[in-house]
């Protein structure tokens, strides 16, 4: 598609700016103008205020009156100026060569017959010079490893690097997970908050993260799009894992009347279409953030079967009981494995799955190896509570799921200050944390389900090659 | 969009309808692949027990016009009449229909069709639509309560194959109905699963906004459409 390629050159002008310029940057303090410049500020390549009625300097940058006066290669034109003015703005950014523009300002479709008009108006201008245009009714975005801060919201500057790219339809959401994503010690690849898609959208964004190497998991917040299907190819069509959450459940179809049409809601579209697509969904922006910690750390599960393994009985039968609920499968380890941990542990209270060691203990990163060398096992969970006296398995779990090749997690509680720094060590150590039972069973839950839902997936390859059960099925239904 | 027009849709085109007969969609599912109850679509009442002679009795014998698409709501009920085992009951059958429609200056033929015993399987609606944001769907349940009352349906981005339409199917809760329980036969899921495959690839390569078969009933030895209402886009 010819409109793909364009966006993804421009869209690499967007993202991998190499200057930047502020339209609308202002003096005046809480005004967009202003708090989008002082973020764009601490962006490491030049960022240029544009202000036809400023003069001076702001953040040590001088004002120019136009992007086209700008003696720089400007990919990106950040637009702080109220809607009306937007096209000429658009058409200036096309003669300089800007190649991307954020457009904060609302006004547009989200607001009635003459917003549309005005969009129409945007997008017409933007294509005619080939401009990727994020926006407009968006809060912008971050790429925090470029201290590329193109959002007007306070406290994005502090904002970490991490591996997981942000793709939210509303700015505030996309913020929401941003700053929880600090909270949870993690980080951001990139943030975007897609407003209007304009003319960038799910799938525009979806392929440049996928090809983005900084990118190990991409999540999505999905309130409703008009082009369902492109969004759901584009997940498809992602090596990178996508997890969505999709918002709007109440929107279902009256189903008194028993017809295709009035059965057939929104959501349920949503919800088959991402399964269908092999991309999991979760209910909440927390498991949003948490799916993408454990599927962006981990090497990617073969299968849905889960070995637990607790040091306290009672988070593990939690453990259980979610897991299940979710999508894992708890299967008996093998004989070979329960005689193992029977080895370490003679007297252990319980040597199946889970294996519940009763308390910590030093020989506890042993039990958490044998069980993720059995073969039986696709990912493991661990749940311990805290000892300051025996730390956390740092030693023993460092590696574990490159070795083993199964993803590996660990959920533990007690004293924040004193655990901190052993949690950040198994962080460290490639071993995603979580603070809750129930958020570490919810995260292995959506492994287990991307396992099988890419398992499902049709061949990428063309199509050609069916896989041995097609070839079985085609056998048995060949007089048909 | 498949280069060749079907005839029943061609035919709908060419009067200008949007909505395809009874018919006309049991032909069209007939010419995909699926199962339907042997029919005859007749102008007189003669020819409608000749038909039903052919087909055998018991027989249904329903209204039959592009004016009416809730066949069974119609004219007070007299728009389909079941259990039909004589000529004379075919013929007061098809006479009253037709006298009515001329009645209310309705173009109407009848349909004979043979009576189906739906003890034999469980009814199953199949379903595929245009979705404006998604495009061809797809959609199954089972029918009656189950669809009305407990919203249990599973749906579909079409096209798909066999295999992803057996996991729709077995992600309905009322799939026990369709596996055999307290003794009842287990329906034949795969034939099922190719009926949904199949309505799926007809939304896809044809111009349908709509394609309503309901009830589908769903037999130890295959599926069997019983009713078809085909409604097209625009253009």
């Amino acid at each position: 598609m010819v409109l793909s390629i364009c966006a993804s050159v421009t869209l690499t002008q967007m993202f991998e700016p190499s200057a930047v310029a502020v339209v609308g940057a202002s003096k005046v303090e809480g005004k967009i103008g202003y708090e989008a410049m002082a973020n764009a500020a601490l962006f490491d390549g030049p960022v240029y205020p544009v202000n036809p009625s400023a003069s001076g300097e702001l953040f040590g940058s001088e004002f120019v009156s136009s992007v086209t006066d700008i003696d720089d290669d400007v990919d990106l034109a950040l637009c702080c100026v109220p809607g009306p003015a937007v096209p000429d703005v658009l058409e200036e950014c096309g003669e300089a060569g800007v190649g991307a523009v954020v457009l904060y300002s609302s006004g547009f479709a989200e607001a009635g017959d003459e917003g549309e008009e005005l969009q129409e108006t945007i997008v017409e201008i933007a294509d005619e010079h080939g401009i990727s245009l994020l926006g407009p009714n968006t809060s912008g975005f971050l790429v925090p490893a470029r201290n590329l801060r193109c959002s007007f919201a306070s406290g994005v500057e502090e904002i970490p690097a991490g591996n997981t790219a942000i793709l939210a339809q509303s700015g505030g959401v996309a913020h929401t997970l941003a700053y929880q994503s600090r909270r949870q010690g993690r980080g951001i690849s990139a943030m975007v908050g897609l407003g209007n898609r304009a003319n960038v959208g799910f799938a525009e964004t979806i392929e440049y993260f996928d090809a983005d190497e900084t990118t190990d998991a991409i999540v999505l917040h999905v309130e409703g799009t008009d082009d369902g299907r492109g969004l759901l190819e584009a997940c498809r069509a992602s090596d990178t894992p996508v997890i969505a959450y999709k918002v709007g459940q109440s929107d279902v179809g009256d189903f008194a009347e028993s017809h295709t049409g009035a059965l057939t809601g929104d959501h349920e579209l949503y919800t088959a279409g991402f399964a269908q697509y092999g991309t999991p969904t979760v209910d909440a922006t927390d498991d949003l953030m948490d799916a993408a910690a454990a599927l962006g750390d981990c090497p990617t599960p073969d299968g849905p079967n889960v070995g637990v393994v607790t040091a306290q009985a009672g988070p593990g039968i939690i453990i259980t009981d979610r897991i299940q609920r979710a999508g894992g499968r708890l299967p008996k380890l093998s004989e070979s494995t329960q005689e193992r941990v029977d080895e370490i542990l003679p007297g252990v209270t319980y040597a199946d799955n889970p294996v519940d060691t009763g308390r910590p203990m030093p020989e506890f990163g042993e039990i958490v190896t044998a069980v993720a060398e059995d073969d039986r096992i696709d990912i493991v969970l661990v749940y311990e509570l805290f000892e300051e006296a025996l730390g956390l398995p740092v030693e023993d779990l460092d590696g574990l799921a490159e070795r083993v090749g199964k993803p590996v997690l660990f959920a533990t509680e007690g004293i924040e200050e004193t655990l901190a720094e052993e949690r950040e060590a198994l962080e460290a150590a490639g071993v995603p944390t979580f603070a809750t039972p129930e958020r570490a069973a919810d995260a292995a839950g959506t492994l287990a389900r991307y396992a099988q839902l890419q398992a499902d997936q049709p061949a990428t390859d063309g199509g050609t090659a069916p896989t041995a059960s097609d070839a079985a099925e085609q056998e048995v239904s060949a007089d048909e | 969009m498949s280069e060749e027009t079907p005839a029943p849709i061609a035919a709908a085109r060419e009067d200008g309808r949007h909505t395809l007969t009874e018919a006309e969609g049991k032909e069209l599912l007939a010419s995909a692949g699926i199962d339907t109850p042997s029919f005859a679509v007749c102008a007189d009442a003669d020819a409608a027990v000749d038909a039903a002679e052919d087909i055998g009795y018991p027989v249904v014998v329903k209204i039959s016009s592009p004016a009416v698409t809730h066949k069974s709501d119609w004219a007070g009920g007299i728009g389909v009449a079941v259990g039909l085992d004589s000529a004379d009951a075919v013929r007061d059958a098809a006479d009253e229909i037709l006298t009515t429609a001329d009645e209310r200056d309705i173009d109407a033929d009848v349909l004979v069709e043979e009576a189906m015993d739906l003890d034999r399987g469980t009814e199953v609606i199949v379903g595929g639509i245009r979705d404006p944001s998604f495009g061809p769907v797809v959609l199954t349940g089972l029918g009656g309560v189950f669809t009305e009352i407990f919203e249990d349906t599973s749906h579909r981005i079409a096209p798909i194959d066999r295999a992803e339409a057996r996991s729709a199917i077995e992600e309905l809760q009322s799939l026990p109905l369709l596996e055999g329980y307290r003794g009842s036969e287990p329906a034949d899921v795969d034939a099922l699963a190719d009926a949904i495959a199949t309505v799926g690839d007809l939304v896809t390569e044809h111009p349908i906004a709509e394609l309503d078969v309901n009830p589908v009933l769903a037999t130890t030895d295959g599926v069997i459409a019983l009713d078809a209402l085909v409604v097209l886009e625009d253009h």
